[in-house]
């Protein structure tokens, strides 16, 4: 008797116990996911790769190290995939996806599969191209336009022409401040034509400021043709064809624009807005500019998208969408004009690339909050 | 596809780049422009492509020794800002170097390093609707601008619209600034109450308020009432100003050139801000500017002693004409128009008042002394040296300093009243308390 209720509490114990590990399982957050995956793949580290992921919240220069160019002229922070070994791979890239929704994740992997292909395309082997820079020219990287200048940890590599360029496992990632459901913390994920800056403050998701490109724009794979960034150029080319032509003058700008006004470095500047306003436009149009702005908004995870889209749709009125270039594309091809969609908590620039090809097919793209980059708003003490 | 890429990569390799290179064969230069109150600061950021390098960098290291040197550096920002053009409302400013920033030249080489000029110019004092144009002709044939204006973080300056032709070496801008400067505006800022009470609705608070800051910065305006009203107080017998009107007539000769001036320029604001007369605005600044001499050689020697009423209605027609051209440059609507009207012409007549009402008792105090020939033939001077520089300004549309001198004094005209004011009471009372010992002895 006795010692069958010792063997009852012991199994009620043991019951109730499964029971409250399974509560917080149902009621897991998004955020509580992204911890969970984040605390997996730091894990999988060895003490040495976690010191090199892990930067303090406050450390500014790490948080403004991301840019458009590959990571052998603008070294990143933080660890790259190729030096991971397989479960520490999977476990980073598991983590990226538990920060973004399943069509942000996608186009991550083709704008990374983009690079894969420029590596098998577009170069010869390392080192055969140009000019090495002089030995011993142990100067500060390269600066400015790529982002601002790299430094501490990432700053020995050489600043360019060494090692590999394009490839999809020269991305990294890093994670600054602690992972945690509650105080804020943020993740980075980036490389060539790619730079995620995610910031997570307790159910709150921010993306910007995130940079998306894509070189080549259209490519093939497994005789599948992918556009990592056509839906950006295809949804906007409607709207812009949606317009009357009343509306069309107001939106297409009367200049060239060569280069993206608010890329890599020029955070929390908001410029005079220019184009066509969406409160001059017709319910559809404004649906379709929202549409465009989706592209961006929804690239994280689904709670945190949810939220950006309402403020978007709250600021839709005040929001602007301007045109510099060509009005019309190769069907299947993306745009090789200008636009920009800015509102009271946006900026979004779509910059095709001169590069003596077909601009086309070199695209850059910039997300951003002047009002929120980085997540300051949330996080600010 | 493929044989782009190969030819794209072909050129590439021809140049010895690899196609992720962010500038190949163009100048890159971006302009950043932030307004301020009395200021205009700018970032450029240069950046040379790979193709173009060489050429650029053989511009900066003039010596040829392959370094740049600090004073290299510092030379060729220079050299960018004597190639730049910079102005406000016509007036050429001179951009000031702040501060200039470069890469290495290995970063440079691979077309990605970004030389940055901060740049800085003071604006001179002027309308509230200003129109500032830059123009940028460095490296012109390799280069690509871009040129942009941040949203301005004082809420009383607001951009109006921007033109560039098509490859952004120019750029036009076009800003409100609502509200302003030091000097006579903390007079105004004071007014808020009154603005609070009109301001029911919004357009008609600001058009108000710019009634007021018209007057209050409008330095012309004001001296030419300040000019008018120097004489006011006396009598005057042949062609010289003797003794003084009794204080009744003395309030009475200024209320009737104030209100003289304030019918004569509503007419003219309402006929023109109603698009019933048309007039090119540079004769009428000329005419302001003459409306000023003629007042201060009046002041000097009386050219209308009694008339001062009639000379003050009809230049008063004159400078209803320049209010209207402020008006006009708001685009308001018809309807808007009349209430416009309304609005900025009670804001100058507040801010009339309100000078009036400060200078006024020291005038009439001091007219009872000898000390006013003073003020008088210093104030007419004045007003006689900057209606001259105007003019000439104006006519040749060359540029003088009488604006800075102007503003200089205006931006210390509420100190300049209270020291008038304290003047006029000394000497007030020593005339008084000399009589009474003269009085006394007697």
């Amino acid at each position: 008797m006795n010692a069958f209720s010792i063997r009852t509490t012991w199994g009620i114990g043991v019951l109730a116990l499964i029971c409250l590990s399974l509560i917080p399982a149902h009621e897991q957050t998004a955020t509580s996911r992204i911890v969970a995956a984040a605390n997996t793949f730091l894990s999988t580290l060895n003490d040495k790769q976690r010191q090199t992921v892990l930067f303090a919240f406050n450390d500014e220069e790490q948080r403004k190290r991301w840019s458009n160019l590959p990571v052998s002229f603008v070294p990143r922070g933080g660890i790259s995939l190729k030096e991971m070994n397989t479960t520490q791979r999977a476990a980073a890239m598991a983590l990226v996806a538990s920060a973004l929704s399943a069509r942000g994740f996608e186009k991550v992997q083709q704008i990374m599969e983009g690079d894969e292909v420029n590596k098998n395309t577009d170069q010869g082997p390392p080192g055969n191209r140009g000019p090495r820079p002089p030995a011993g020219a142990g100067g500060p990287p390269p600066s400015g336009n790529g982002g601002p200048p790299p430094s501490g940890r990432g700053g020995n590599r050489p600043p360019a022409w060494n090692g590999p360029i394009f490839g999809k496992d020269l991305y990294y990632i890093s994670i600054l401040g602690k992972p945690s459901e509650k105080d804020p913390w943020m993740l980075q994920f980036g490389g060539h034509h790619l730079a995620l800056n995610v910031t997570i403050a307790g159910e709150q998701g921010v993306l910007t400021p995130t940079l998306t490109g894509a070189q080549p724009a259209l490519y093939t794979i497994d005789g599948k043709t992918v556009r990592p960034l056509g839906q950006e150029s295809d949804k906007a080319l409607a709207l812009l064809n949606a317009l009357d032509e009343n509306q069309r003058k107001q939106a297409i700008l009367s200049y060239r624009l060569a280069d993206l006004v608010l890329g890599p470095g020029q955070d929390g500047k908001t410029i005079q807005p220019e184009g066509l306003k969406a409160s001059d436009m017709n319910e559809r149009q404004r649906a379709m500019l929202l549409d465009v702005i989706s592209e961006w908004a929804n690239i994280i995870h689904e709670s945190a998208a949810a939220a950006r889209m309402a403020e978007m749709k709250a600021g839709l009125n005040d929001t602007w969408f301007a045109w510099s270039g060509p009005t019309t594309a190769t069907p299947g091809h993306n745009i090789a004009a200008y636009y920009r969609v800015q509102g009271p908590n946006l900026v979004i620039e779509y910059a095709p690339q001169k590069l003596g090809g077909d601009p086309a097919m070199h695209v850059h793209t910039m997300y951003r909050d002047p009002t929120n980059d980085y997540g300051r708003k949330f996080t600010a003490k | 596809m493929k044989t782009k890429l190969t030819a794209a990569a072909a050129i590439f390799l021809a140049l010895g780049v690899s196609g992720f290179a962010h500038r190949l064969d163009e100048y890159l230069q971006a302009t950043l422009f932030s307004l301020g109150e009395n200021r205009v600061g700018a970032v450029m950021r240069l950046v040379p492509g790979v193709a173009v390098f060489p050429g650029v960098f053989a511009t900066i290291d003039t010596n040829g020794d392959g370094i740049l040197s600090e004073a290299e550096q510092q030379a060729y920002a220079e050299r960018v800002l004597g190639d730049v053009s910079l102005s406000v409302d016509g007036k050429r400013l001179r951009p000031r170097l702040v501060s200039v920033n470069f890469p290495t030249t290995e970063a440079m080489k691979e077309g990605l390093g970004e030389i940055q000029i901060n740049f800085m110019a003071d604006l001179p004092a002027g309308d509230p609707n200003r129109k500032l144009v830059f123009e940028n002709h460095h490296q012109t044939p390799i280069s690509a601008y871009l040129v942009n204006c941040l949203v301005p973080r004082n809420r009383d300056i607001r951009v109006v619209a921007q033109n560039r032709n098509s490859n952004q070496s120019f750029y036009e801008l076009d800003y409100v600034q609502a509200d302003g400067r030091s000097g006579p505006l903390s007079l105004v800022k004071s007014w808020s109450g009154v603005r609070a009470a009109l301001g029911s609705s919004v357009g008609f608070a600001s058009i108000f308020r710019l009634g007021i800051r018209h007057i209050a910065e409008g330095t012309d305006h004001l001296l030419f009432l300040l000019a008018l009203l120097l004489p006011a107080p006396l009598l005057a017998s042949r062609s010289q100003w003797v003794g003084f009107e009794d204080v009744h007539h003395s309030l009475l000769r200024i209320l009737k050139v104030v209100t003289a001036f304030t019918i004569g320029h509503s007419i003219t604001l309402a006929l023109a801000a109603l698009g019933v007369v048309r007039v090119p605005s540079r004769p009428i600044e000329v005419l302001i500017a003459v409306s000023i001499l003629v007042s201060a050689v009046h002041a000097l020697h009386p050219l209308f002693p009694g008339r001062e009423a009639a000379i003050a209605a009809f230049f008063g027609l004159i400078h209803g004409l320049a209010f209207a051209t402020t008006l006009g440059q708001l685009g308001l609507g018809r309807w808007e128009r009349v209430t416009g009207i309304l609005a900025f012409n009670l804001g100058i007549e507040t801010m009339q008042l309100f000078v009036v009402a400060a200078t006024m008792p020291s005038l009439v105090l001091l007219s009872r002394t000898r000390a006013y020939s003073v003020l008088r033939i210093g104030g007419a001077l004045f007003a006689g040296f900057a209606s001259v520089g105007w003019i000439v300004e104006r006519l040749l549309e060359a540029h003088s300093s009488v604006d800075l001198v102007v503003d200089r004094v205006a931006h210390q005209a509420i100190w300049i009243a209270v020291a008038l004011f304290l003047m006029s009471l000394v000497c007030w009372f020593r005339r008084n308390v000399l009589a009474k010992q003269a009085r006394g002895f007697a």
